[in-house]
């Protein structure tokens, strides 16, 4: 009891702050902080070195491969004995673990990186202009890579992809809205499915279109096959996107519309829909990057041609995929280079859509753009 | 009227699916009559004299998505855990971007990207493990001192494939791990745990279902793809050449029908209708154990995959 | 290093000592989130050995104050704080000190029950020493965990069902396995955020009850809602008040006694009196 008191005494003591008592001196908490990378660092040129002598002074040992591993094997050895000797065990394996996890997932960026810069390196040579508006008819085996285009595997790949749309962008919308707004008994084998689907191969995709469009129904191998094959692979992709999106719809936007009298279709259609509208076209988007590098099908219902084929009703048509997987398997270099050309332009495709889908997918249901604010504007709505 | 239109809607998604299975099945009748069980467990393709059976693209099969899977696992795993629990909370959303960039990169860019860039550096990798590790059956090599029989191998393709399955894993174990209770979290560092021992405590448990969903899912994506694989090995039909991993060679059920399709007649389009219908089925059940342990798991009910 | 020094500090501790709880004191402790500031210049001493109780209306900081004294407030992205925080004259937030020795040090019980569900009861029991570093080593894994279970009051219910989930306990039961929990690592101070908040009368008396036990070991901070509570099991008290738009601060600290009794402060007696809050 005394004690307690004299502690509180002590303490009422030391209340006086010295100086301005409003200016308090906030405390530094960081979990990593600039010693433990002065750490990290000193190990990692720790490593380096001893692993530089093993290789270069000590041992007949070479190659980069190798003294890469060395050189990452000795620098978590490193880390963990300095780290032991500072702090104990348990937060060197806690560090260790740090270092592993954040050099695998930063690794990552690697592969990435050339990905986008070897296609680069490999494609930008025989970019051209012309390269959007030529075809490939007048090619010959020995003609230089800045000699004709993919201009009929460009028509073809936004007709195919835009056909594919046309047919699984209502139905895939169609069945999200069915799962979220309506749902029943059905609506757990159909989300079933759906998933399913969304694993079954692009090859077999193809191989279906071939049997139940082409076999079947005495056709030929056109633009519009491929389309239906690649509808067929973007569905899911919509379905599964756009239920979520719909799902992020407030209910009580839904009671609110059903109360003032609107019917369960109205309801959907002047309420659900617009207030998902940039996440629904995220949908969209992310359906059209899933099927516009796919190859696969293509190779059974479109075939590829090296001439401009606009018509994908009539007639084999080309695509951006199967182009460049037609003419990799060429020897000839310039044949080659040509195909790199073609992947840097669908990978430039891909990624643009995914920029894209990404800034509308930023924003939140209802959020009001630019464009139809301004209409919105002009009506003296807002 | 309009809830019956978005019922049929759901149910046209719905038999889509069945028509694939009946198509494959009626196509591929022929062929799987005339080889019997037999198309299980032949290995070469030769319809024109009808001696084919599925045996050795299937083994190559498993075998490029069991290298993509062991490879993919442990990278995805580590990269979901750095996203949700050790990134900064700023670097959150571009690492997630940046995964999501890695999944819609189309599957032919890996595999030219493969064939061209990583393939003449891996194979001096796969020589490394060939000449020192080749004691383990796995890495068995034959003449393992040239360079020039690493190439169009089984491994190579099996990177190209973890690679592309890397994005879809993540994404999945990340959406787990994130929802891993906050209150058992702080429940461990309070008892003096350190991050890793909230990881393995609490975010590794929870996340179990998760992890398992997600490998599943990528590994039916590790079996079904065709181009990337297509254009890294190069065929062979013998079972037992198909065990040297390391070395030239190698076989999938996807890049049969790919490299077949455009010299088969109406028999031989049979056949590849029946490789197409073992896949179609393989994968499916794949799946479906997926969506089953993700749906099972503590952390499944409100996970999407 | 220090770290070394509090780490062989705990290791030359008995088991079940008697008069091992350590003081714990605040000195113009101030807390943000963010540039808000929840928490204006906070002093306290929390005497060895005795139950403090922390006192207020929802929203004075009282929380937040709890969770800066064994420095989990820094897990909040944004949060930042000043002011020191001594146990046994050694600040918690020295550089140099780690933060997990002094979590083991200074244990916390939470406002809802979260022991490891997919872990039995004897693993959870268990399982601060496995995160914290070594296995018991001195001690028969089976002798603590019943020893703890004992003193949390929840042996008598549990010795048949060890191998059981966590998870599958009632809530009474749940927090005080957390309880027991926290008390394996043999904290010297024991946090307890609301700890009967989400508990149904019974269960509340026997936490009740078990802290007035565990008062001889440990020194014990409760935040609480319940003025009977409040004075059931307390010795010291503080009160936290947040003014309108300004940050919690304590008005008013004393025995319990006397701030039920007579509190200096008219604000303090509304709302022990139950005027308010």
């Amino acid at each position: 009891m005394t004690r307690t008191t004299e502690l509180l005494r002590r303490d009422d003591g030391v209340v006086e702050v010295p100086g301005d008592p409003a200016v308090e001196e906030r405390i530094a908490v960081r979990e990593f902080q600039g010693s433990d990378a002065i750490e990290l660092l000193g190990c990692a040129f720790g490593a380096f070195c001893l692993t530089w002598l093993v290789y270069e002074r000590l041992t007949p040992l070479s190659g980069g491969l190798g003294f890469f591993v060395s050189w990452y094997a000795l620098f978590l050895a490193a880390v963990w004995f300095v780290v032991r000797d500072r702090l104990g065990p348990l937060e060197a394996r806690d560090r260790l673990a740090r270092v592993v996890v954040a050099s695998v997932a930063l690794g990552l960026l690697i592969p990435l990186g050339l990905i986008v810069g070897y296609t680069f390196a490999r494609g930008f040579h025989a970019l051209r202009p012309q390269f959007f508006v030529q075809d490939q008819s007048r090619v010959g085996p020995l003609s230089p890579a800045t000699e004709g285009g993919g201009s009929a595997g460009i028509v073809g790949s936004l007709e195919m992809v835009g056909l594919a749309t046309l047919m699984s962008v209502p139905l895939g919308i169609l069945t999200a809205v069915f799962l979220n707004e309506i749902g029943g008994r059905l609506a757990r084998p159909v989300r079933m499915i759906v998933d399913a689907m969304s694993a079954i191969p692009s090859i077999v995709a193809g191989l279906f279109i071939y049997a139940a469009f082409i076999l079947a129904l005495h056709q030929r191998q056109t633009g519009f096959a491929a389309a239906l094959s690649l509808a067929v692979l973007m569905l899911p992709t919509v379905t599964r996107t756009a239920e979520v999106v719909l799902r992020l719809v407030p209910g009580g936007l839904r009671e609110a519309s059903l109360a003032l009298g609107g019917t369960e279709w109205s309801t959907v259609r002047r309420v659900v829909l617009p207030t998902a509208r940039t996440g629904l076209l995220t949908a969209v988007i992310l359906g059209v990057a899933r099927v516009i590098g796919e190859t696969a099908p293509l190779i059974l219902t479109a075939l590829g041609n090296t001439s401009l084929n606009a018509n994908p009703l009539k007639g084999n048509q080309d695509a951006l995929p199967l182009m460049i997987y037609r003419l990799i398997r060429f020897p000839q270099t310039a044949s080659i280079e040509r195909a790199w050309t073609g992947a840097l332009v669908l990978l430039g495709i891909v990624l643009v859509l995914f920029i894209v889908a990404r800034l509308l997918g930023g924003r939140g249901p209802g959020h009001i753009g630019r464009i139809k604010r301004y209409r919105l504007a002009r009506k003296g709505l807002a | 009227m309009y809830r019956s239109v978005a019922r049929g809607g759901g149910a046209l998604t719905l038999g889509l699916m069945g028509l694939i299975g009946l198509f494959l099945t009626v196509r591929s009748w022929k062929a799987l009559h005339a080889a019997g069980l037999g198309f299980f467990t032949r290995s070469a393709w030769q319809p024109s004299f009808g001696q084919f059976g599925v045996w050795s693209a299937l083994l190559g099969t498993v075998i490029i998505a069991v290298i993509a899977l062991v490879i993919a696992v442990p990278v995805a795993i580590c990269t979901a855990l750095f996203v949700t629990e050790y990134a900064p909370p700023r670097l959150r959303r571009p690492l997630t971007s940046f995964v999501d960039v890695l999944a819609a990169v189309p599957s032919l860019i890996y595999g030219l990207w493969g064939r061209f860039f990583l393939q003449p550096r891996a194979i001096y990798l796969s020589r490394f493990l060939g000449t020192h590790f080749g004691f383990i059956p796995f890495f068995h090599t034959k003449e393992a001192g040239s360079v020039a029989s690493y190439p169009a191998s089984t491994f190579i393709a099996g990177i190209v494939v973890a690679l592309m399955i890397v994005p879809i894993c993540t994404a999945v174990m990340r959406e787990v791990f994130s929802q891993a209770p906050p209150g058992e979290k702080e429940g461990a560092l309070a008892l003096g745990g350190t991050k890793l021992g909230v990881i393995r405590s609490v975010v590794l448990p929870f996340g179990k279902g998760g992890i398992i969903g997600g490998s599943m899912l990528g590994l039916g994506r590790a079996l079904g793809e065709t181009i990337a694989v297509t254009l890294i090995i190069s065929p062979v039909f013998d079972p037992h050449s198909l065990t040297h991993v390391l070395q030239t060679g190698g076989n999938s059920i996807a890049s049969l029908i790919a490299l077949r399709f455009s010299e088969s007649n109406e028999f031989g389009i049979s056949a590849l209708m029946a490789a197409g219908l073992t896949l179609f089925v393989l994968t499916l059940i794949v799946n479906a154990i997926a969506s089953a342990v993700v749906a099972r798991s503590r952390s499944g009910a409100a996970t999407e995959i | 290093m220090t770290s070394s020094e509090t780490i062989d500090l705990v290791e030359d501790r008995a088991l079940d000592p008697v008069g091992l709880g350590s003081g714990l004191t605040a000195r113009q402790v101030s807390a943000w989130f963010g540039e808000h500031k929840v928490l204006d210049r906070v002093t306290l001493a929390m005497p060895p050995n005795q139950v403090t109780a922390l006192i207020g209306p929802s929203g004075c900081g009282k929380s937040t104050f709890l969770r800066i004294l064994n420095r989990m407030h820094e897990l909040v992205p944004g949060a930042t704080l000043s002011g020191t925080v001594a146990i046994n004259d050694i600040d918690i937030y020295r550089s140099g000190l780690l933060v997990t020795d002094v979590r083991r040090r200074i244990g916390m019980v939470f406002q809802k029950p979260n022991p490891f569900p997919a872990m039995s009861v004897a693993e959870n029991v268990l399982s601060g020493l496995k995160l914290s570093r070594h296995r018991s080593r001195r001690h028969d894994p089976a002798d603590l965990v019943e020893r703890c279970l004992r003193r949390a009051g929840l042996w008598n219910e549990v010795k048949q069902r060890l191998g059981t989930p966590g998870g599958a306990l009632s809530g009474g039961q749940q927090q005080r396995l957390c309880i027991a929990r926290a008390l394996a690592v043999q904290p010297e101070i024991l946090l307890m955020d609301e700890p009967c908040s989400a508990l149904d009368p019974t269960s509340t008396r026997r936490i009740e009850e078990t802290i007035a036990e565990l008062r001889e070991q440990v020194t014990i901070v409760i935040v609480t809602h319940n003025m009977q509570q409040a004075q059931r099991v307390s010795q010291y008290c503080a009160f936290f008040l947040a003014e309108e738009n300004a940050p919690g601060r304590i008005v008013e600290q004393g025995p319990t006694d006397k701030i039920f009794s007579a509190p200096d402060d008219p604000r303090t007696f509304d709302y022990v009196s139950g005027q308010f809050g």
